[in-house]
């Protein structure tokens, strides 16, 4: 039953066939479906200095000291950044469909190479302003060298309807650290499709931490990679969802050689008609012997209208091996809630502060306090957002 | 005590060849090689079918040609020629037996060898009067012990069923689907296909059209089967397909508690084994299904092996209804399958135990499929894979609770050994909540045989394969207690034989 | 303070009645103590007047300071003065203990409208009253009741009353689990905040904890009524025949 199926208006304007729930790895986000207008690439977009710095300002991190590159509409602007462009080039070569778009549609990103020790963190901002529905895209590759050591930020904001697509290369170097944390608060009205790759030289750590809050459609593919042995990764996510948003994380983690330990928490929290997909693959290839990997998604399901999908999958060639994965999906614990009600607190006061228990759990993994501060501050605004709408 | 009796058992193990291997000469009736709307009828006539059933027949062949294959499982394998095959393939003397003079003597041998009872006593027990004790077989290879009804299909077709006379005297209908047909046509036709229809997949429209035989259970309402029952399954006869279909309804209030038994001959070419276990429990019935499986795996190529493609899925339809599948697999060159429970009636509950173990070239997917509809739903998944030599072993698994399933319920727990570092275990669940107030917990792990536990067992005196064997005994024993007890002695034996060669 | 009369409670999903015709009058300053096999239905009486789901009363009535108890919530109850010390205290990951606490007192004092606390004042009214319960400030800083012994656990629902200040405190088989040294410091704890004021139900399967808490009366609780009632001696009564005299007594 090989029927050519005619190209969506989308696909025509893009020049590229857009992925479906045909495909594995795509079965809850059928892109040909959701995006159901054009949004035109490589588009010339004036934006007023006003809306710039506002977006700038509602950062979560505007407060932070740390070095800035701020990209609005896919391009850098200097007026706002701090930090140069360097020479590094990109090295992945794979043909999944994000990443195709952004090979053909990529204007700007942010080009880093650290070395030594950043005390500050560095912050990569995103803005998209209000205007005509297009795709904005950017790619970044960032090289932390041998020994080096950074915190780097990832924020994207905007307004309006637009379709955002972020690609992210990361390459730690031998023993190199980073500490990593990604916030997705686009509009409501867009889409962010990003796609991430980290490869992770021997000795290195990383800490990566992605809060997804914001867009109607978040698709984000991650992968890591270990080209090396006695590497640490912690790698952790936040969904916070209401309305009709849609989030879909496809997590691979790889274990190519033997000594390395994974560790992988994602809590997805879904109110009102959201839905959460959480597609967390841990790979033990063949020779990766000793691979301590363990990997948990937990969601919480908040409205009898919110809808969560997992696909914790283990694949694994090695023996002598320690791997495991756990899901768990429900509503808030009756007799936690009850307990906190016994001692006086309201019930609405007691869910938002099981809520944000249940989130800051993954917040956990992040180091820095300030971002982690941060970080609590959004969740609390995020709950307290969702009681005001009840 | 178990453990006591493993050791001795594992102690007790001979480097074993699969001992199943050997072929019986026998005269066979044989439909013309291929597949068409010709040899669908020729089935049907030979089996004395209604029109409807031809009917029925004929739909679901119109349906498999526009099927296509599915691709999506982690196997792979030549491609079949769904034309050079034989679609029937029935021992001639198949005419209805009224004594045991008129069953080829041949055939008796065959299940003697395979260690079934079918003495004398057993198989006139459906012929001659009640009162007729049964004794236990014995030679010294007893497969079952105690009062089990048998139905015995010999290369897919119903040879002979014990007990049936005592059965009905309950109310019990334990036939072959054929006999069924002629006896019973108003129940078969009132559920057959209601819970595989023709079209839910390739294999199961393949079989629809083409299965020849079968086991029929029905249990009349609020009554406990008085025994287990059990369809032991041969396959002899070359380049045949076996298509076998069973019903099991277990009406109002009803327990039954059944057993499938598989063997197949060694072989050059692989055989195909598509078939197809409808189960439905209605209000507050009970059914307990459980399989051990060692079909041919082939040599150590793979070459010759069975090819098992299985739909089996059972319908909770009524309130308080229950269906348990438990599997023991470690046969099959290659295994397919996903016993599945439909949670449809409110308060119904559906259990999935199983150990799959795959050695040398095996390629197993397999796992299960719950979905919770009605309210108040539970499941309870444990699964056990062991993947040894060059085999690969997944467990592929689908949890859904719809919208309405207020407060389901479910708990699933896979594990996987891993022994030796040329293997694959993965798992696949898919998990997919539409309703806030379900409770979904799901938790895998992967490992192998610690060293420290090896050289325990073999500091005691147990040799390499002992040890092996009685590690994963200990390590797949919930599933083993779900085992009616006259099969789990045979099937620890089972386990210790397949997993030989696999370690060092 | 509390009067129950003819209380009769179901479980809501199933039929069996649990309590069939409870009469208790608990007054200001009076220490009760509830005895009474498995099964009797100590803890569900415990979670009825608390407030707790999955329970339906099907007849007679709670009166809680002149008003109908049954008719608020959980939250209401507490504010109130109504505080439950758990069986099994629930662990929450993720909530600290101070912090916790800090919401709890603040959120009653608002529904009574009291003035709130502010945390410089909380935290040493706080640190004041767990240093009498050997509660250091790291338990303080851990999430409620993780990785606490049982010991721990029961100490920091003490805790919680002396930071709260019920007016009757439901003590729910405070004794089960602990050694002779934890039980002492929680009994210490609970004497202390005895008061003229205050009312207590104390529920114990064993007479043992009533050698540190001293009860003004005692009551058998057997199939879900109250069969009899006495002052401490009957604990001890109890202590050396056990509860087979009541097993059949409930009509």
């Amino acid at each position: 039953m090989n029927v050519l199926v005619p190209k969506t208006l989308a696909e025509t304007v893009f020049g590229l066939a857009l992925p479906h729930r045909k495909m594995e790895d795509w079965r809850w986000t059928d892109l040909r479906q959701l995006i159901d207008k054009p949004y035109p690439p490589h588009q010339k977009v004036t934006a007023s200095a006003q809306d710039i710095d506002r977006l700038v300002k509602s950062s979560p991190f505007a407060k932070m000291a740390g070095a800035r590159m701020v990209f609005v509409n896919g391009h850098l602007s200097p007026r706002h950044s701090q930090l140069a462009r360097e020479n590094v080039a990109t090295r992945l070569g794979s043909d999944e469909p994000v990443l195709q778009m952004n090979r053909a549609f990529a204007t700007d990103g942010a080009h880093l190479k650290i070395s030594g020790t950043t005390d500050m963190p560095i912050e990569l901002l995103f803005l998209a302003t209000r205007a005509e529905a297009r795709t904005v895209a950017t790619h970044n590759v960032i090289e932390v060298e041998q020994g080096a050591s950074a915190t780097i930020i990832e924020t994207h904001i905007g307004e309006g309807s637009y379709l955002a697509n972020s690609v992210t290369e990361i390459r730690l170097g031998e023993a190199a650290r980073l500490d990593r944390v990604k916030v997705e608060l686009e509009d409501e009205d867009a889409f962010h499709l990003a796609h991430a790759n980290v490869t992770l030289g021997s000795s290195s750590a990383l800490n990566d931490f992605t809060l997804t809050s914001g867009a109607g459609v978040n698709r984000q593919n991650s992968t890591v990679e270990f080209h090396g042995q006695n590497i640490d990764a912690k790698v952790s996510g936040a969904f916070m969802l209401g309305g009709k948003q849609h989030a879909d994380t496809r997590l691979v983690i790889d274990h190519q050689q033997p000594h390395c330990s994974s560790r992988e928490l994602f809590k997805c929290v879904m109110d009102n008609h959201a839905r959460g997909i959480f597609q967390g693959k841990v790979m033990v290839r063949k020779h990766a012997q000793k691979t301590d990997g363990k990997q948990s998604s937990h969601a919480l399901l908040l409205s009898e209208t919110a809808e969560f999908d997992a696909k914790p999958e283990l694949e694994i060639f090695a023996d002598d091996v320690v791997c495991g994965h756990g899901a768990t999906s429900g509503d808030l614990n009756h007799d936690h809630l009850f307990y906190l009600m016994s001692r006086g607190i309201p019930e609405a006061d007691a869910k938002s502060l099981l809520i944000a228990a249940f989130v800051g759990e993954a917040f956990d993994v992040v180091v820095n306090e300030n971002i982690r501060e941060a970080l609590a501050a959004f969740s609390n605004a995020w709950l307290t957002r969702r009681r005001r709408a009840r | 005590m178990a453990d006591l009796d493993t050791i001795e058992l594992v102690k007790n193990i001979e480097v074993d060849k699969y001992k199943y291997g050997f072929t019986t000469e026998i005269e066979s009736d044989h439909a013309p090689k291929g597949l068409n709307e010709g040899t669908v009828k020729f089935i049907s006539d030979k089996k004395g079918e209604p029109a409807w059933m031809l009917e029925w027949r004929l739909e679901a062949y119109r349906r498999w040609l526009q099927m296509e294959e599915p691709t999506w499982a982690r196997v792979s394998f030549p491609k079949i020629d769904f034309q050079d095959l034989y679609y029937y393939s029935a021992p001639k003397s198949m005419a209805a037996p009224k004594s045991l003079d008129e069953i080829d003597p041949k055939l008796l041998e065959t299940y003697a060898k395979l260690g079934i009872p079918l003495k004398e006593q057993e198989i006139l027990a459906g012929v001659r009067k009640q009162g007729e004790k049964s004794t236990l077989d014995d030679e010294g290879n007893e497969l079952i012990t105690g009062r089990v009804a048998i139905d015995a299909v010999f290369d897919s077709v119903s040879v002979i069923t014990t007990f049936k006379a005592e059965l009905a005297k309950v109310g019990v209908i334990f036939c072959s689907i054929s006999d069924a047909l002629r006896e019973h046509p108003e129940l078969v036709r009132k559920y057959l296909g209601t819970v595989v229809p023709h079209g839910d997949n390739f294999y199961a429209a393949l079989n629809s059209a083409v299965f020849s035989d079968g086991s029929f259970v029905y249990v009349p309402p609020n009554t406990r089967c008085p025994m287990e029952l059990s369809t032991y399954f041969r396959m002899n006869a070359k380049n045949t397909g076996q298509f076998e279909r069973t019903l099991i309804i277990a009406d109002k209030g009803s327990y039954v508690s059944y057993l499938e038994g598989c063997t197949a001959p060694m072989r050059e070419e692989n055989q195909l084994h598509a078939a197809i276990v409808e189960l439905i429990a209605l209000d507050d019935a009970e059914i307990k299904y459980s399989t051990v499986q060692n079909w041919y795996p082939g040599d150590s190529e793979g070459k010759g092996g069975v090819y098992n493609f299985v739909t089996k899925r059972g319908d909770c339809r009524g309130r308080n209804s229950k269906i348990s599948w438990t599997q023991v697999e470690t046969g099959s060159a290659i295994t397919w399958k996903y016993p599945s429970c439909i949670l449809r009636g409110d308060n119904s509950r559906g259990e999935f135990y199983s150990i799959a173990i795959s050695n040398g070239v095996q390629q197993v997917d397999s796992g299960t499929k719950m979905l919770h509809l009605g309210k108040n739903t539970s499941s309870r998944i444990i699964s056990k894979g062991i993947a040894a030599g060059r085999s690969d072993n997944t467990y592929r698994g689908l949890v859904v609770a719809h919208r309405k399933a207020t407060n389901a319920r479910n708990f699933t727990q896979c594990d996987s050994l891993l022994i030796g570092d040329r293997c694959g275990a993965h798992t696949v669940p898919y998990i997919e909540s539409k309703t806030s107030t379900a409770q979904f917990e799901h938790e895998a792990t992967t490992s192998k045989i610690s060293d420290d536990q090896m050289f325990y067992c073999m500091s005691r005196g147990l040799t390499q394969e002992e040890a092996v064997a009685l590690i994963v005994s200990g390590f797949v024993r919930e599933v083993l207690q779900q085992l009616p007890m006259e099969f789990m002695a045979e099937t620890q034996k089972l386990i210790g034989i397949s997993l030989e060669g696999s370690v060092g | 303070m509390l009067e129950i009369k003819n209380l009769h409670v179901k479980l809501t999903k199933e039929e069996r009645v649990i309590i069939n015709g409870l009469n208790l009058t608990v007054n200001a300053g009076e220490v009760h103590a509830i005895m009474g096999p498995n099964g009797s239905g100590k803890s569900t009486l415990s979670y009825v007047l608390s407030g707790r789901e999955g329970y339906e009363v099907t007849a007679g009535s709670v009166t809680y300071k002149d008003e109908d108890l049954l008719a608020k919530s959980a939250t209401d109850r507490a504010a109130k003065g109504v505080f439950l010390a758990f069986q099994y205290p629930i662990e929450i990951p993720g909530v600290a203990t101070m912090q916790f606490l800090k919401v709890a007192l603040n959120s009653q004092r608002k529904a009574r409208g009291e003035k709130e606390m502010s945390t410089p004042d909380f935290m040493r009214y706080v640190k004041e009253r767990a240093a009498k319960l050997n509660i250091g400030p790291d338990m303080l800083k851990r999430s409620i009741n993780v990785g606490f012994s049982g010991g721990e656990k029961k100490r920091a629902e003490i805790l919680q009353m002396a930071v709260l200040e019920p007016s009757l405190c439901i003590l729910d088989e405070t004794d089960s689990g602990l050694d002779i040294d934890a039980l002492r410091v929680v009994a210490d704890g609970v004497n202390t905040l005895r008061s003229p004021d205050r009312a207590m139900i104390v529920i114990t399967h064993y007479q043992r904890l009533l050698d540190y808490i001293v009860p003004d009366f005692v009551h058998v609780l057997s199939k879900g009524q109250i069969v009899k009632s006495g002052d401490k001696s009957l604990a001890f009564e109890l202590e050396a025949k056990g509860y087979a005299e009541y097993a059949g007594a409930a009509a």
